[in-house]
């Protein structure tokens, strides 16, 4: 719930007739005014006030959220720690909750791999072998999710969304494409898609609203490339080959905008998914296009640093 | 009172003449066409629509081929056209890109590598890979897809077609087409003719409706180049439109 998707997430579940009490617990407080919502702030490594709180609330629904994106607000290692912490006792505290009838769990489509000669366009029945980091962190909690539904006999559905852009979404990848100068890969730049937050976050209440019970999906229609992003952004794209990425790389975490593994992998080997299964197992369809959302990332304005009138410590 | 620039202001006489001009807007027009390429946004599989174009532009310069039998593809539904493939002739690209112009649709073609740069630019030009998921998923999604026979070094002979991509449309629920490709590397004429879809002569429950889908289409292809006819001298006469393919 503290995320700026479980925000939006939350929002929606409110305004959902079916919903009747809502829980949430995060590290970090809500980004949006809850009405109904109750909020709990808890670390993932509090597995006992997780498991009393969650146990006292013995939920029907569980969506799980609780993923860090590498450099979204944490660092790789730190992202895949508190990751695996909060699946471990989010998911395992709801395993103990006799109401529970269904798990909704996010994922992405990093989970299928960028191996070569991996399918361009996964549909949901491509074999799941993740090329980088944050897919196995993806797969990961897939099969604790999976393995908890089959051991207690609630139904388990995966949103496997694409790169999550929205104006006050942390990406890694819409900080890369909002800098003065995009690096691209002047010998394959690949096509990749993204989705648009408020379209992830109506996947994620469709999905508990219809008890989804296997993995979908979610991303944006048509694809765009790094050089097309930086060339419709305005922004200068800078053609490199092969070594000086490692430069490129380190020069982008300098001046704010670290390239995770999964991130350059969709650089240089593209991204992108069959969302054709959304309107069958979500009831709707993606509204907007990778390339429309990139053209809003461009014009989400930046944040604005005013200084304070006065002085006062 | 004479006004001196009247004329000037008034009166726009052509442009300047000669090769200066002419190299001025032959520049102008192909950086029109051009631009477009690398600023728009690539589709669903990441193939291109005005690199495409633009390979079209460039082809006919080298061929002048003729489509016929399009009037038997779905105008709107998935398709499964299947080529003959002679060594060497990207038989498959080829026909995609000489369909997507006929057609007005996009037409992928499978078979691209993988491998940065070559299977990135036929990635643009609509290329998928060589494998049954992804094709499935293609025809699942109502596009016309292009695969070709193994290759073959003689034009009139047809190689193996791969059952397994044919069982991406059987599972699809797809229409396979046979098309014969008549093309020489020394002739300006090509010809692609397109046959009526191919229908299994027996119902089949299990995986043996591919193997004789495949045969069945592999059958129809050398009949398709049969009827094409037409010598083949191999020499400049065949860039004249006098007789044969591509007369006018």
């Amino acid at each position: 719930m503290g995320s700026d998707l479980g925000s939006r997430v939350s929002t929606l579940l409110e305004a959902e007739p079916w919903v009747g009490r809502l829980l949430g617990v995060d590290v970090d407080p809500p980004r949006r005014r809850l009405r109904r919502a109750e909020f709990h702030l808890v670390s993932p490594t509090d597995h006992d006030r997780l498991v009393e709180l969650i146990t006292a609330f013995n939920p029907h629904i569980v969506v799980h959220i609780a993923v860090w994106e590498p450099f979204s607000r944490a660092t790789p290692a730190v992202a895949r720690q508190l990751t695996d912490e909060a699946a471990t006792s989010i998911l395992g505290a709801a395993a103990e909750c006799r109401a529970l009838e269904s798990v909704i769990v996010r994922s992405g489509i990093e989970i299928y791999g960028r191996a070569h000669g991996a399918p361009t366009r996964p549909d949901e029945s491509a074999e799941l072998a993740p090329t980088c980091e944050y897919g196995r962190m993806q797969l990961d909690i897939e099969r604790v999710a999976a393995s908890i539904g089959a051991r207690i006999g609630v139904t388990v559905g995966a949103i496997r969304s694409a790169t999550v852009l929205g104006p006050h979404v942390p990406s890694p990848l819409g900080r890369v494409l909002r800098m003065p100068v995009v690096p691209f890969s002047v010998l394959a730049d690949p096509p990749f898609a993204v989705v648009e937050d408020r379209e992830a976050a109506r996947a994620f209440v469709a999905a508990a609203r219809r008890r989804l019970a296997e993995p979908v999906n979610v991303v944006a229609n048509g694809a765009i490339t790094a050089l097309q992003a930086a060339r419709r952004g305005r922004r200068v794209p800078l053609p490199l080959i092969g070594p000086e990425w490692v430069i490129a790389r380190r020069l982008a975490g300098v001046f704010g905008a670290p390239v995770p593994d999964h991130i350059l992998e969709a650089l240089h080997r593209g991204r992108l998914a069959d969302n054709s299964r959304m309107p069958e197992l979500l009831g709707f369809r993606a509204e907007s296009t990778t390339s429309e959302v990139v053209d809003k990332l461009y014009h989400w304005p930046s944040v604005v640093r005013t200084p304070a009138r006065q002085q006062v410590a | 009172m004479t006004d001196a620039t009247y004329e000037a202001r008034v009166i726009s006489f052509p442009g300047s003449r000669g090769l200066t001009a002419v190299r001025r807007t032959a520049a102008s027009a192909a950086s029109q066409q051009l631009s477009s390429i690398g600023a728009g946004a690539v589709d669903d599989w990441g193939r291109d629509p005005a690199l495409v174009r633009a390979t079209a532009r460039l082809g006919r310069l080298r061929w002048n081929t003729l489509v016929g039998g399009q009037h038997h593809l779905p105008s709107q539904a998935g398709a499964l056209i299947v080529v003959n493939n002679r060594r060497f002739a990207l038989s498959a690209a080829f026909a995609a890109v000489a369909l997507s112009e006929s057609t007005g649709r996009p037409v992928r073609f499978v078979g691209r590598s993988d491998v940065a740069p070559l299977g990135a630019l036929a990635r643009r030009l609509g290329g998928l890979l060589e494998r049954p998921d992804e094709v499935a998923g293609a025809l699942r999604a109502g596009e016309l897809v292009v695969m070709a026979s193994a290759p073959e070094l003689h034009p009139r002979r047809v190689g193996r077609v791969d059952h397994r991509l044919i069982g991406a449309a059987v599972a699809t629920r797809t229409s396979v087409f046979p098309a014969a490709l008549a093309s020489s590397p020394w002739a300006r004429s090509a010809r692609i003719e397109i046959a009526s879809s191919a229908r299994p002569g027996r119902k089949r429950r299990g995986p043996l409706i591919e193997l004789e889908l495949a045969d069945q289409v592999e059958r129809r292809i050398g009949r398709l180049l049969a009827e094409l006819g037409g010598a083949q001298t191999g020499t400049l006469l065949d860039w004249l439109p006098l007789s044969g393919m591509g007369a006018s």
